[in-house]
């Protein structure tokens, strides 16, 4: 597929996506959303290079959670403190909606739990489906957020599944948290599948009475002290108690998020994308290729990208 | 004597004739000047109660001069914003005689308080007051959305008006329970049923937890909870569903609420026949089915209803006009009037038949129940979604089968060859239309109370107002002191969200599947998958609800079949701005905006919409969808609306095949 937009016209787009204009950022997204993106990709990233927008600064924030445990209303309210307390300040939420795809088509409805300021350009929201990755990333998930972070300080992924799938949105987060309801006799389940040891911090939603938070609080504080051995580093993340209703907890959550920094190597993270998109392309067969990756100087994503390609393509012909 | 079975005897003995229900019609509408005479005239015709529609920004606690409410005043029903409006609505109608309806809901409090200090303003003896507000959470939670209150609020002030009535106006039932819009929205008669029920028992649960009455009281409290209840076209279910509710309400009051008074236990409802099922095709069709409907609940002693108010036969094309009402009026006066139906005893009593359809319908309707209190009684089932999703499930298979000609509507999907009909020949259409100046005259009062009044007063009232809100005091007696202070309905209202917060309740669409393959499906799904192919991405849509009018079936049902027919679909719900709509479809970059709406103010939302996109520089197709009369399509169109679906476009997948080949011709020529 070639490039849809002209020099100029993407150039421009990306100007105006950088002053805090939609459409433009939408139709950006709309592209990086595409199958085989490559062509543009190489393209766009370069041009936002050269317009000195790099993404370095953004930091970018996992969401996860079992249905239901209130993670898009607990997110609306920390959009509308966000807003009303960080003036200078731009944020991003990207909502990966666990709908099915049986007839092809998906239900997007995580809009409707939040109420967002009309015209405001310090936010942006944007839904995708989750497609086959019941409740996890989209493939093209990470390029949109390499995307976001050129124009907005924080990115916020929300993403929804039961066990395994949660632990991806960490692996491109620098900041990762795991929403549960107080008793939800969840619990248990997260201890088993390990992803206890995964997030950064934990969110006890829901708390809207105070004896339950308080008892369900010491339930996974309790839960993680008998962890700590397997932690790295041995500490035990925070929790926090919040309330969308009685608004309990939101302004402690925002500044945790606020005072954190982006992930000091990202090329870390381009690795581990990079292998994941080898895993999706060329199963364990193209993997073995990747232990490449680990000595060499690093690369941007698409030089990447297109090096295991043809790499790969030429043992396989 | 030999009592004859066929001969109806009163309590003496002697024979004698049924009283006839009372005669509604449900009406109000333009301001409260033009609502009154409408009233007086009704009145004269014969009829003998009066149901008042509220217009929507009244429903949803908006002043007249709210930015929102100003495409709606007057549209629906009568605007109220003070004292003033009820003065003016009840000018010459001595209330004190009256049995009142109001169909209100969330400000359902603030009505009774406008309505408590009229009569006292004119020195009546409040506690003569009879009639009732409707204040229902169901049916606007699941189905009319004119909800502002999350539901234990809501329940809170239903409760107050209980304490409050049961005291002072014994006479009024201060909520009534309307199953009606769950058959609208699809509701199946055992959906219906149990809805209804477990609504009921929610409300006297809620009533009895505030543990304020003696048990003498309660059971007062209980007598005076009634229902609104639909009647469809298959009228003898119907009937039985009447039946059936009759035996559970009494097995509910006895069983739970242990209620020993057989008064009190009574199942006191009333009806208003189903509009669902009325065509804008040949809509003369619509006058029989409306007396069939009728006979559901009128044929047989024991399944008759209190009272009865009847659609009119032109109500799928848009507003009834005076002469329309009058005209399903007289239809009630014929049925009691002319003929024998009041002389008989029950007609249907000792029938297997029928025994045996409530049996099972009871049997039914009580495992639904079982399953509602399993989840935490009907405010939970409200709160986790449960009953949305139910209904808008029973919608859909409804609409598949009407799709699929399982289900037959005369002239819609059979017999659709017709002679047009005369009565729509008139030069108005056959229809009515709100005089689009006639708001300013609300507005006039509005400003006028608002320039008059004490303003230290006001404040005041609405301090306190707030303050017994916090402290959990009975709301009315600090409303009837708003009123008397001119307090507007958008200051009554405002005060109340600021403690209470508002409500957005879960649409129902999620994981809804349509049962529909057919070869129209196939052909869409064809369309989509070539759009696919040729940009790489699925066609997205953005549903959008604007304004105030609260039927979403529509719109839901156009979320279910995009999504069958394979898009993209983002829904978020009712009342949304405008601009919450465009904002939604620009930064999900969406191919079309499909926009419902059937509250009769399409025109002027269409041009908000179009004045958003213009801010944006978003080119993004925009189609409607609702109640729009054939007349106001080429304003639409001019305005940039791509296409116009009305009642007749029942067919899901010809409304999907026409909004993918308008997104398809965005197609860029290049790939």
């Amino acid at each position: 597929m070639t490039v849809r937009f002209a020099e100029k016209e993407l150039k421009e787009l990306i100007q105006e996506a950088s002053q805090g204009e939609k459409y433009p950022l939408a139709k950006l997204i709309s592209e990086l959303e595409r199958p085989n993106s490559f062509e543009f990709r190489k393209v766009l990233f370069k041009e936002l290079e050269n317009s000195g927008f790099n993404g370095s600064h953004s930091v970018t924030i996992g969401f996860t959670g079992t249905p239901g445990a209130g993670k898009s209303s607990l997110l609306g309210e920390i959009s509308t403190k966000f807003l009303q307390t960080v003036p200078d300040k731009k944020m991003a939420v990207v909502a990966i909606d666990p709908s099915s795809h049986i007839s092809g088509g998906s239900l997007l409805g995580d809009r409707t739990r939040l109420s967002l300021p009309v015209r405001e350009k310090r936010i942006f929201f944007r839904s995708q489906p989750s497609q086959l990755e019941l409740g996890g990333l989209n493939p093209y998930t990470y390029h949109v957020i390499r995307l976001l972070r050129c124009f907005f300080d924080f990115i916020f992924v929300e993403t929804v599944g039961i066990g395994q799938n949660e632990i991806e949105v960490s692996k491109l987060a620098d900041l990762s948290f795991l929403v549960m309801v107080p008793l939800g006799g969840d619990q248990i389940q997260f201890m088993k599948s390990g992803i206890m040891e995964v997030p950064d911090a934990f969110i006890l939603n829901k708390c809207d009475e105070e004896n339950l938070a308080r008892a369900s609080y010491h339930t996974l504080s309790t839960t993680l002290e008998f962890l700590r051995d397997i932690v790295p580093g041995g500490s035990i993340p925070p929790i926090f108690l919040t309330s969308v209703k009685t608004k309990k907890g939101i302004q402690e959550l925002l500044d945790f998020v606020l005072k954190s920094k982006p992930h000091p190597k990202r090329s870390s993270e381009t690795k581990i994308q990079i292998e994941k998109w080898i895993k999706t392309e060329y199963g364990n067969f193209g993997l073995s290729f990747s232990e490449t990756l680990g000595n060499s100087p690093p690369k941007k994503y698409e030089e990447w990208e297109n090096f295991f390609n043809s790499e790969i393509r030429k043992r396989l012909s | 004597m030999e009592k004859k079975d066929h001969i109806l005897y009163d309590k003496t003995g002697n024979p004698s004739k049924e009283p006839a229900w009372i005669f509604r019609t449900y009406a109000g509408h333009t301001n409260a000047k033009e609502s009154n005479e409408l009233f007086r005239k009704n009145l004269a015709k014969g009829q003998t109660g009066l149901s008042i529609a509220f217009d929507l920004p009244t429903q949803c606690g908006y002043s007249s001069d709210h930015a929102i409410a100003k495409p709606e005043i007057g549209k629906v029903g009568v605007p109220i914003n003070t004292l003033e409006d009820f003065r003016i609505l009840f000018d010459q109608i001595p209330i004190e005689e009256m049995n009142t309806s109001m169909t209100i809901n969330g400000t359902s409090m603030w009505l009774l308080s406008l309505y408590v200090a009229l009569a006292e303003e004119r020195g009546e003896d409040v506690s003569k007051l009879q009639g009732t507000t409707q204040n229902d959470i169901i049916k606007e939670y699941l189905a009319r959305g004119t909800y502002i209150f999350p539901p234990e609020h809501s329940i809170r002030i239903i409760v107050d008006m209980y304490e409050y009535c049961l005291k002072r106006i014994p006479k009024w039932n201060p909520s009534n329970i309307c199953s009606y819009h769950l058959q609208e929205a699809g509701a199946t008669p055992v959906q219906e049923l149990a809805f209804a029920l477990a609504t009921g028992m929610a409300i006297l649960d809620a009533v009895k937890e505030r543990n304020c009455f003696t048990h003498e009281e309660f059971e007062q409290c209980v007598g005076r909870i009634s229902f609104f209840v639909n009647a469809g076209i298959r009228f003898i279910e119907e009937m039985c569903k009447m039946r059936a509710f009759s035996d559970m309400w009494e097995e509910i009051t006895v069983g739970i609420y242990q209620v020993k008074n057989e008064k009190y236990r009574r199942f006191r409802y009333g009806v208003q026949v189903n509009s669902l099922g009325l065509t804008e095709e040949q809509p003369e069709n619509n006058a029989w089915r409306i007396l069939i409907e009728a006979l559901g609940v009128t044929l047989s002693r024991d399944a008759r209803c209190r009272a009865l108010q009847l659609p009119a036969w032109n109500e799928a094309l848009s507003l009834p006009r005076p002469w329309d009402q009058q005209w399903s009026l007289r239809l009630q006066q014929v049925l009691a009037y002319e003929t024998d139906l009041l002389e008989y005893p029950d007609l249907f009593e000792g029938s297997r038949v029928v025994e045996s359809k409530v049996k099972d319908l009871v049997e039914n309707a009580n495992k639904e129940i079982q399953k509602i209190k399993e989840m935490g009684g009907a405010i939970k089932a409200i709160e986790n979604g449960y009953m949305k999703a139910q209904l808008v499930k029973s919608q859909a298979e409804r609409l598949a089968k009407i799709n699929n000609d399982e289900l037959i509507i005369v002239g819609k999907n059979k017999w659709k060859e017709g002679i047009p009909s005369p009565l729509t020949n008139d030069p108005d259409g056959g229809i009515f239309k709100v005089d689009p100046k006639s708001a300013e005259q609300t507005l006039k009062v509005l400003s006028d109370v608002k320039a008059r009044r004490d303003a230290k007063k006001v404040a005041e009232t609405l301090a306190r107002l707030e303050e017994d809100a916090k402290n959990g005091k009975n709301l009315m007696f600090a409303s009837v002191e708003c009123a008397k202070a001119l307090v507007t309905t958008g200051e009554w209202a405002d005060t109340l969200r600021k403690i209470f917060g508002e409500y957005r309740p879960s649409t129902g669409v999620e994981g809804q599947k349509l049962n529909l393959e057919s070869d129209k499906v196939s052909n869409v799904r064809s369309k989509v998958e070539k759009f696919q192919k040729a940009t790489g991405a699925r066609p997205k849509i953005v549903v959008g609800k604007p304004g105030l009018d609260g039927h979403s079936n529509g719109a839901e049902m156009i979320a279910v079949s995009a999504k069958h027919a394979g898009f993209d679909v983002i829904y978020s719900g009712i009342r949304l701005t405008p601009e919450e709509i465009v904002q939604s479809a620009v930064e999900e970059n969406a191919n079309v905006i499909g926009v419902s709406i059937l509250s009769g103010s399409h025109v002027e939302l269409a041009e908000q919409i179009f004045a958003e996109l213009k801010h944006y520089k978003a080119d993004i197709p925009v189609v409607f969808g609702g109640i729009i009369p054939q007349p106001d399509f080429e304003k639409l169109h001019s305005i940039g609306v791509k296409a116009i679906f009305t009642p007749k476009d029942y067919d899901l997948m010809d409304v999907m095949d026409r909004i993918i080949d308008i997104v398809s011709e965005k197609i860029p020529a290049s790939v």
